[in-house]
């Protein structure tokens, strides 16, 4: 089992190597590009099966024991994460190509995109800080690129203000490594759970909050995620989706990752985490009810959904790191199918903006359906998966009585509700003879090309899934959150026999 | 066979909506089916549930059905649901009154517009939620069910799409009951943590007592409250009028405003002397009874009328159940089947007219001709018992709740209610009344059009359902004995420990028909008198028009929320790069400081080597000299001195090949510099404010001054750890192991060899994006655009927000 570890990683960062070289024939790039991620996802299943049942698995690259070589770990949030993850890329890259679009005129996006993927599942398995920069760098090199592949100004000109922000937060990223490295001698997840505690406290909590700066920009929390809105939604529309739905969620890993894995409890930042979570909930829904476009107004709900992770993660209990590894995966696929929706709806109305679409429930019921039923599950309306994550959040937050917090989210998750139902009103209902400035494309019977249909279809049908699968995916948290509070298991598994 | 009740409204439901249009009003017969299966499956299971007791005396022995089903138990979601006799009672409600809204839908639909077969799939997928909520034993499932009824409830009201009335109306509704169910469900995890189980049926057992239950309470009538649309929750009713009659008839009066009551009476048992519910219930239940009468006498739209008398008695019926004392609760279950009963029918009937005469305003309506006389007759005996007149199941229920209050009211305050309940009759009666009156066309105003006159009569089909209903009030009426069973059952489910006693028509001369005489005859002056009534209330309302309603306070509290998130929006996300850094950069600077400020001991020695002072000096003078010069090569430049600086620090530590590589990459980096730099401006266009700069120069030196405070913590913390550099062991191990002597080519293509990997493709990736966007600026240039100087004058510069709606479809289109 363990022999598979590396393989999500590898197998993407091979194939867009031959991505690379077949670079005239987009036919071949699209099998190796489908052939890559399905195998991938196969294996991420696996590994998350592995993990799951025989516990944490380790891969030592290059064969050095930890710490001196690179140790490649699989946990049960690792594996959760992996699965989604691998799950959403591969039906993007489907309904990129049944877009055409950018995948079809860029030779690069292939080859891109599978970095960015095998970048991705470097991020999730990675137990070493240092490898963890780097992940991100794949990560994020790639996404410049995709970010900026439609070469148009506004695009070019957003994605400078991504690629900016991100080359700073890489930089402290590194001057943060070097302060690590520096106090500790080390740079492995393991051992450094081993030594940070010996720190004093005030250099604890310092990195502590060092990282969460770090990757809080990457994650877009509060205040440090305005780049985010202005710069996703300009992107060519798959992605779009899958940075929306996945990107700044590698961050929230890394944070839950480094906060719970490398900080013993009194370094924990609790509160912070809690005060930050409120601000960013609030201000992420605030700045969607102000849009008009509809891929705006999901790029600040993926800014206030950050929120509620953080909030259930800065708990730090069971239930609440259980709810926020049930609410990541779950906002990962809620997300990716919303985006995906409105690359449709954008398709067929001419438009994103509500104000010059309308009435797409008429003439393409089924994109209706698929978009209410995520949008439901987003706004935490019952019986969808996302009220099981909004439920168990609010459940963890009483049981911890943070009564404010709760209160806080209890209020977004309204505003929620009412952004969905104004993207649903002004898209769905009314009349779209009266809007302005549209070119509709209202060829397909479906609501859209079957390609981008399936393959959204696909990740809504995911999203009711976990609805249907609450329990056994909700148990699953509960044990990678009971891993994620014991952070020995970790340690005695990367290092061995080692101190 | 619980839950196959709930799936087939859920097949039903499913299959209506995937036919589209196909079906037409035929719709509305095959989602009959559902409610008609439920009505049959409730009666072989009533003798059970009721049990033997006869006549009412005693305990009733009925053994509820139940059916349990884990969702995700570890968070105590779960599926229990249960029929017991309050159940029944609700069932009955949902699907007696719902087969008659489908059948009384085919009559009212006859010339199906685009959307009706939706009306019916909507309609039973919410009779489904709804049944699940009366079934549902455990609080969270019921919680599930209640707001999909919002959701059905939404996608019903603003069914009619392309009208923007039926749009707001529908938000308004889903808003105020979107909020009321998150604080509910807050209070019902309160509840729930606190008791240790959410199923119903155990909490009557084992109230809580815990001390945060008094805010769990709080919170889950607020649920309740926004459902039944009480003071000052009622303002989305009135507005949820616009969608069809049928839908009106059956959710927004007989069925999904009775959730709230319905929660209020399951929990009042558990509840109602825990913290402020008694005082909660009873005064919001108060003021809507009077507000909604008031308002009620005032319409002029009999359908409105009709709403504002809804929610006057879901007041009446807080009152009651919020008691928590079971025998008047009992009158309380006798009520809530009259008004189902006489509602439905009223609403019906307002249809009728609405869909012959083509309108509710009773201005315009000046009488019907003989062929009306039947349904006019339904009207005015529906309305009767609305107003509580006798031999109806109204007034059987209005004697007992007087006669009930009157007996056992012995709570603080019980006899204010009790007041309130007789003034709210009065106005029940008086807007029964201008009911009646208006449809014999009393208020028809000369000049308005007569359009009643020679309206076509109604056929018996689209009749018949609320004829059924009247017959039903009057039979039951006279012989309250044939439900006397049920309502026993009901009350005995409510709380276990009661022995309800019997309903009748005549209780004898009591008291309560003393007020019942008092409520007629005020009824009747408040009808003789109405004009001067009317002038009183006008003068009234004018008086309190500075006490902002409802409906205003919502619409100022959504503007507010609207404008307050456009202020904020524009402030926090202004789209200028410069501030998002500068904000950043601030974060960075401080908030790791703070801690690390409470870590500092004391300086660590700076100072190994002397030449460690001009090396130091050099790189600080170079990078502020970078950032200060304008021109552009010039910094360039300063950048490759700081480099070399370096390089210089390398050479100072002993590590010679790694000063040789940062002087190759530094060399190389500088000439590409230059070279690229020739294609720009010599000069930095600086179009800024003048109070940037200096704001731009604190927080950049302040980053600076920061890093260096966290490496003196970093560095002076060293000591504390106990193990030895990893770099150690790697030494140690380079040669004997990794067979190479340089250690550094070790790490990179052994040790760490992962990383080098990726970073040679971070390598390669950023190559290829490059030549991607040359090539995209080429092709713009040759278009002619002047996009690329759009990109070199960026950097710095300010500006405005990035259009949000490019036009993305010409892309997707290709």
């Amino acid at each position: 089992m363990t022999a598979l570890i590396p393989l999500p990683i590898a197998i993407p960062l091979l194939a867009a190597a031959i991505s690379v070289i077949v670079g005239r024939s987009r036919q071949a790039q699209r099998v190796i590009g489908l052939v890559a991620l399905a195998s991938t996802t196969a294996i991420s299943i696996a590994l998350l099966i592995g993990a799951d049942r025989d516990g944490i698995l380790v891969a030592q690259s290059g064969g050095w024991p930890a710490p001196i070589g690179i140790s490649l770990v699989v946990d049960r949030l690792s594996g959760i994460m992996l699965v989604t993850s691998a799950l959403m890329l591969l039906a993007v890259l489907i309904f990129a190509i049944g877009q055409g679009g950018v995948e079809r005129q860029h030779v690069a996006f292939h080859p891109m995109y599978l970095v960015l993927a095998s970048g991705v599942a470097a991020s999730l398995t990675t137990g070493d800080l240092f490898n963890l920069f780097v992940a991100f760098e794949m990560m994020l090199a790639a996404s410049y690129v995709l970010i900026t592949m439609g070469g148009r100004a506004d695009q070019v000109r957003s994605g400078m203000t991504y690629v900016v922000i991100s080359l700073v937060a890489s930089t402290f990223f590194i001057v943060v490594l070097a302060l690590v490295y520096t106090a500790t001698g080390t740079v492995n997840f393991a051992d450094l759970a081993g030594r940070i505690p010996q720190l004093p406290q005030g250099t604890q909590v310092m990195f502590a909050v060092a990282l969460l700066v770090v990757f809080g920009i990457k994650a877009g929390l509060f205040p440090l995620f305005f780049w985010l809105p202005d710069s996703y939604p300009t992107a060519p529309g798959p992605v779009t989706a899958i940075f929306a739905g996945l990107l700044t969620k590698v961050g929230v890993y890394a944070i839950i990752r480094t906060q719970t894995l490398l900080f013993p409890a009194e370094a924990q930042l609790g509160t912070l985490l809690l005060v930050v979570a409120s601000l960013t909930m609030a201000v992420g829904v605030f700045g969607a009810i102000a849009q008009d476009d509809m891929k705006r107004i999901l790029s600040f709900h993926i800014v206030s959904q950050i929120g509620y992770m953080i909030f259930a993660l800065g708990l730090f209990t069971v239930a609440g790191l259980a709810a926020a590894v049930f609410y990541t995966f779950n906002n990962i696929i809620l997300k990716t199918s919303l985006l995906l929706v409105t690359g449709l709806v954008e398709r067929r109305g001419g438009s994103s903006r509500l104000s010059e679409v309308g009435g797409l429930v008429r003439g393409a019921p089924l994109l209706g359906l698929m978009f209410a039923l995520p949008a439901l599950s987003l706004a935490g309306l019952p019986p969808f998966g996302g009220f099981v994550a909004k439920f168990a959040v609010f459940d963890a937050g009483v049981q911890s009585s943070e009564w404010v917090v709760v209160g806080v989210a209890a209020f977004v998750s309204l505003l929620t509700l009412y952004s969905m139902t104004k993207i649903w009103a002004g898209a769905f209902w009314g009349d779209p003879d009266d809007r302005p400035r549209q070119r509709p494309d209202t060829s397909d019977t479906l609501g859209g090309p079957a390609l981008m249909m399936a393959s959204t279809a696909a990740v809504v049908v995911i999203g009711v899934a976990v609805m249907i699968f609450a329990r056994p995916l909700y148990s699953l948290s509960e044990r990678a959150a009971e891993d994620l509070l014991e952070p020995i298991r970790y340690v005695s598994a990367v290092m061995g026999g080692r101190p | 066979m619980l839950l196959f009740i709930l799936l087939t409204h859920l097949a039903i439901g499913v299959a209506i909506l995937g036919s589209g249009d196909r079906l037409g009003r035929r719709a509305f017969a095959v989602a009959a089916l559902a409610p008609a299966l439920t009505v049959g499956w409730a009666i072989t299971q009533a003798s059970g549930v009721i049990g033997s007791s006869s006549g009412g005396s005693g305990m009733s022995d009925g053994v509820p059905v139940s059916f349990s089903w884990m969702w995700v138990e570890q968070l105590g979601l779960q599926l229990d649901l249960r029929l017991d006799g309050f159940g029944l009672v609700m069932v009955s409600l949902v699907s007696g009154i719902g087969l008659m809204v489908c059948i009384y839908a085919m009559g009212y639909f006859s010339y199906p517009k685009p959307g009706t077969a939706r009306l019916a799939g909507l309609m039973t997928l919410f009779a489904g939620a709804m049944l699940g909520v009366v079934l549902s034993d455990h609080l969270l499932a019921l919680f599930v069910f209640w707001e999909l009824t919002s959701i059905t409830s939404y996608l019903l009201i603003g069914n009619d799409d392309r009208n923007p009335r039926a749009r707001a109306a529908a938000l308004q509704a889903i808003l105020i009951t979107g909020a009321g169910g998150l604080v509910m469900l807050v209070g019902l995890i309160i509840i729930g943590q606190s008791a240790g189980t959410y199923l119903i049926s155990e909490l009557l057992l084992n109230p809580p007592t815990d001390g945060v239950i008094a805010a769990g309470v709080i919170c889950v009538l607020v649920g309740a409250f926004t459902k039944s649309a009480q003071a000052p929750f009622g303002s989305w009713l009135p507005g949820a009028m616009v969608a069809p009659t049928p839908i009106s008839a059956y959710l927004h009066s007989a069925t999904m405003v009775k959730a709230g009551v319905y929660l209020v009476a399951r929990l009042a048992p558990i509840l109602a002397t825990t913290g402020q519910w008694r005082v909660l219930v009873l005064s919001v239940g108060a003021v809507t009874m009077v507000i909604g009468g008031l308002r009620a006498m005032r319409q002029y739209d009999l359908k409105l009328l009709l709403a504002y008398g809804t929610i006057s008695q879901l007041g009446f019926l807080m009152l009651m159940f919020g008691t928590g004392e079971y025998k008047i609760a009992q009158a309380a279950v006798v009520l809530i089947l009259a008004h189902g009963a006489f509602k439905a029918a009223l609403f019906m009937v307002v249809g009728i007219v609405d869909h012959e005469v083509g309108t509710r305003d009773i201005r315009e309506l000046h009488g019907f001709g003989s062929s009306w006389r039947p349904t006019v007759v339904v009207g005015i005996l529906a309305a009767a018992s609305m107003a509580g007149l006798p031999p109806l199941l109204g007034f059987v229920g209005k004697e007992k709740a007087l006669d009930t209050y009157i007996t056992y009211g012995d709570f603080t305050g019980s006899g204010v209610v009790l007041g309130v309940i007789v003034v709210g009759s009065m106005l029940t009666f008086a807007y029964s009344a201008r009911f009646v009156l208006g449809l014999l066309g009393h208020f028809g105003v000369a000049d308005k059009p007569n359009r009643s006159a020679e309206a076509h009569a109604p056929s018996a089909m689209f009749l018949g359902p609320a004829a059924v209903l009247t017959v039903l009030t009057v039979l039951l009426g006279l012989a309250p004995r044939l439900v006397d069973p049920l309502v026993a059952a009901a009350t005995t489910a409510l709380d276990p420990t009661a022995s309800p006693s019997t309903v009748k028509l005549w209780a004898g001369f009591n008291a309560a028909l003393g007020l019942s005489v008092l409520v007629i005859g005020v009824g009747l002056l408040l009808v003789w008198k109405r004009a001067p009534v009317a002038r009183l209330q006008r003068r009234f309302s004018d008086a309190i028009s500075w006490i902002p309603s409802a409906e205003r306070g919502f619409l100022v509290a959504l503007r507010s929320v609207t404008d307050g998130s456009k202020r904020l929006t524009a402030v926090v996300q202004s789209g200028s790069l410069p501030i998002y850094l500068l904000i950043i950069i601030s974060v960075v600077a401080i908030a790791p400081l703070i801690p690390a400020l409470s870590a500092w001991s004391d300086l660590p020695p700076l100072v190994d080597v002397p030449l460690h002072v001009p090396l130091a000096a050099l790189v600080i003078a170079a990078s502020l000299g970078a950032s200060i010069v304008k021109r552009r090569i010039s910094a360039a430049l300063m950048l490759g001195a700081v480099g070399y600086a370096m390089a210089g620090f390398f050479i100072v530590q002993g590590a010679p090949d790694l000063a040789l590589t940062q002087l190759v990459i530094e060399t190389l980096a500088t000439v590409l510099f230059v070279l690229v730099l020739r294609f720009l401006p010599t000069r930095w266009a600086d179009r800024s404010p003048a109070v940037a700069r200096p704001i731009r120069l604190t927080v950049s030196v302040a980053a600076a001054v920061s890093v260096f405070v966290l490496a003196l913590v970093a560095a002076g913390s060293r000591d504390s750890v106990s193990e030895a550099n990893i770099s150690v062991e790697m030494i140690a191990r380079s040669a004997p192991e990794a067979k190479g002597n340089n250690i550094v080519n070790v790490i990179l293509v052994d040790f760490r060899g992962l990383d080098t990997l990726g970073e040679i493709t971070v390598l390669v990736v950023s190559g290829v994006g490059a030549v991607a966007l040359a090539r995209a600026g080429r092709r713009r240039l040759m278009l002619g655009s002047d996009a690329a100087d759009e990109v070199a004058d960026y950097e710095w510069s300010e500006h405005e927000p990035v259009p949000s709606a490019a036009p993305v479809a010409g892309e997707m289109d290709q």
